[in-house]
């Protein structure tokens, strides 16, 4: 398994605010974790990265990375797993980028504290670009320059061109309109695929979830309270709560007004 | 025009600088109950049009008349009494409500500006306001902070309808929340639609909340109309393919809804810069040599229903891209 979560609990102060038992993601899969706003998606993300204690927040259990553990590394070994072998994108790609730097000055900077010469950087910069369907010219542009849809690719690029395994995706087309939203949904399938990544992918749509996702776990006010694989959970969920989101989700075939 | 119009928004032009955001856009609103939507992408005009109804940025060109008076030259007492029967909820409650107002004097202030009661005296108003759109009238006296991202965009909701207007502007109303929140939050608007007899346009990205809500629908494509009709015919079958685009990008939970995708190459061009011909052209799988030279008239495809497509009459027929299924899903 790329990645292994167990008995991971996130608290402030002794208050717990995600507890998952169980959570694993292989290479070549996508698996989701759904819930709304509060249930401790996010938590479980910043824990697996390494940032919830940045976040004053406690965790204790176990995450695993092709079986080696995680928690209680230092900050220096971290590091070198975190962007190198596990990738992050978040909702607002806008905030990921910093205004003042050109966009290829910010993926060269990262590429280079992971160890790549200047030379190296830029040409696995503009190959990365390329395998997220975007044009390496624009690396020359101010993050303000790009659209929101354009900015999330070039997060995925730099996850590409560190060659990262594992994709940690936090709501990654929340900000997004539905048709830009399409195209990096396709364009995680397309990594899952052709390349092998292993992708948790957090978002409080089930929509989404059902279109991406091999398997999924519902979270709710810190708590796994279903799992399996996204087929099963949609056609037959057993949770009450798995069923409240299913309703929610609008959709074209709802009645109209009837005119 | 017709008497059963509430606001008739004619060719409507709003330039920003050398930018032409919204370029000839004309949407009617019946009286209530009513509801219109106004789809697109970011960089569409949608908000902008919204914006412009609400007198908030000036148009260039074009007609507004509300119940038939002409709102583009209103002034001072007329302006503030049109401002009362038409208003506005953002999408970001976060902004749109200020941070150190409890609830009651974000609303009560409402009230008092529009002389509707006396400062000190709203408090029964407030609470009937927050009981109307479901929420516990004890949140009065809370922070926005406190409370949750659908319930601020409740109170925002609530505001809105102090001072009893006819017309609803919702721009994208739901797009910061998660799905269940959104659900209230349209169930609300469902509810209010009836019990106040409300018109609202509707802007949004996302034509899966459309058919609930709205009677019909306009899609808009950098600041022109692409489409508009009768929601349920419009998306069973769209006459152009930026609508059929929009409509296959939607997600869905059922299977047998999935279908398979036009995935668009390429943003939404720029209004400063716009490609010559169709401005829809650079991203249409159907694109053919006069999209790229001519640009389409927006003109009548059916009884009640306009298309601006040279290819409007095979797409609204069943010409598909390649790739994507002749019948899709949902269709009759």
């Amino acid at each position: 398994m790329k990645l292994e979560v167990r008995d991971l609990r996130v608290s402030f102060a002794g208050h717990p605010v995600a507890s998952v038992p169980e959570l694993t993601v292989d290479g070549g899969e996508i698996v989701g974790l759904v819930g709304e706003s509060g249930s401790g998606k996010s938590m479980t993300i910043l824990a697996i990265l390494g940032l919830a204690g940045t976040a004053g927040a406690a965790v204790t259990g176990s995450v695993r990375l092709d079986g080696q553990e995680l928690i209680g590394l230092s900050d220096a070994r971290l590091r070198a797993v975190r962007g190198a072998r596990i990738a992050a994108i978040f909702q607002s790609p806008s905030l990921a980028f910093n205004p003042v730097f050109r966009v290829g000055a910010i993926v060269s900077r990262a590429l280079r504290q992971h160890g790549l010469s200047a030379a190296e950087a830029g040409e696995r910069a503009d190959a990365a670009m390329r395998g997220v369907l975007l044009s390496p010219d624009l690396l020359r542009r101010y993050p303000a320059e790009l659209s929101g849809g354009q900015l999330q690719r070039v997060a995925i690029a730099l996850a590409l061109a560190l060659r990262a395994e594992v994709l940690l995706a936090d709501e990654p087309t929340s900000a997004l309109d539905v048709t830009v939203q399409a195209e990096v949904l396709e364009l995680l399938r397309e990594l899952r695929d052709s390349r092998g990544m292993a992708i948790l992918f957090v978002s409080h749509d089930l929509a989404v979830i059902a279109e991406l996702c091999d398997r999924v776990a519902v979270m709710r006010s810190g708590q796994v309270v279903e799992q399996g694989p996204t087929g099963q959970v949609i056609a037959a969920p057993r949770h009450d709560y798995t069923r409240e989101l299913l309703a929610a989700v609008p959709s074209l075939a709802d009645p109209g007004l009837g005119e | 025009m017709a008497d059963d119009v509430l606001l008739d928004v004619r060719d409507l032009r709003v330039n920003f600088g050398p930018v032409r955001a919204v370029d000839g856009v004309s949407v009617a609103i019946r009286r209530g109950p009513f509801g219109i939507a106004l789809v697109g992408e970011s960089g569409s005009g949608k908000t902008t049009v919204g914006r412009a109804v609400l007198r908030l940025v000036p148009a260039a060109g074009g007609r507004i008349a509300f119940d038939g008076q002409d709102v583009l030259g209103l002034r001072g007492p007329g302006l503030r009494a049109y401002r009362r029967a038409v208003q506005i909820v953002f999408q970001d409650a976060d902004n749109s409500l200020d941070p150190r107002m409890r609830i009651e004097a974000t609303i009560g202030e409402v009230l008092v500006a529009h002389g509707l009661a006396r400062r000190g005296a709203v408090a029964d108003r407030v609470a009937a306001l927050l009981s109307e759109a479901a929420l516990d009238p004890a949140l009065a006296s809370r922070y926005p902070h406190q409370l949750s991202g659908g319930q601020r965009q409740r109170v925002a909701i609530a505001r809105a309808l102090a001072v009893s207007p006819r017309l609803l502007v919702l721009d994208e109303p739901t797009s910061a929340l998660d799905v269940t929140a959104q659900a209230r939050i349209l169930a609300l608007v469902r509810r209010l639609r009836d019990e106040r007899q409300l018109a609202y346009l509707l802007i949004t990205h996302n034509l899966a909340i459309i058919p609930g809500l709205c009677e019909q629908m306009v899609v808009l494509y950098l600041g022109g109309v692409a489409e508009t009709g009768p929601t349920g015919e419009l998306l069973a079958r769209p006459a152009h393919p930026y609508t059929l685009a929009l409509r296959s990008a939607v997600p869905e939970v059922e299977a047998a809804a999935r279908r398979s995708r036009i995935i668009l190459t390429g943003d939404t061009p720029h209004a400063a810069a716009p490609p010559p011909g169709c401005p829809f052209h650079p991203r249409c799988p159907l694109a053919v040599d006069i999209c790229r030279t001519r640009v389409p008239a927006l003109q009548a495809v059916a009884p009640g229903r306009q298309a601006a497509c040279h290819r409007a009459a095979e797409v609204l027929s069943g010409l598909r891209p390649p790739g994507a299924p002749a019948q899709l899903a949902g269709e009759p």
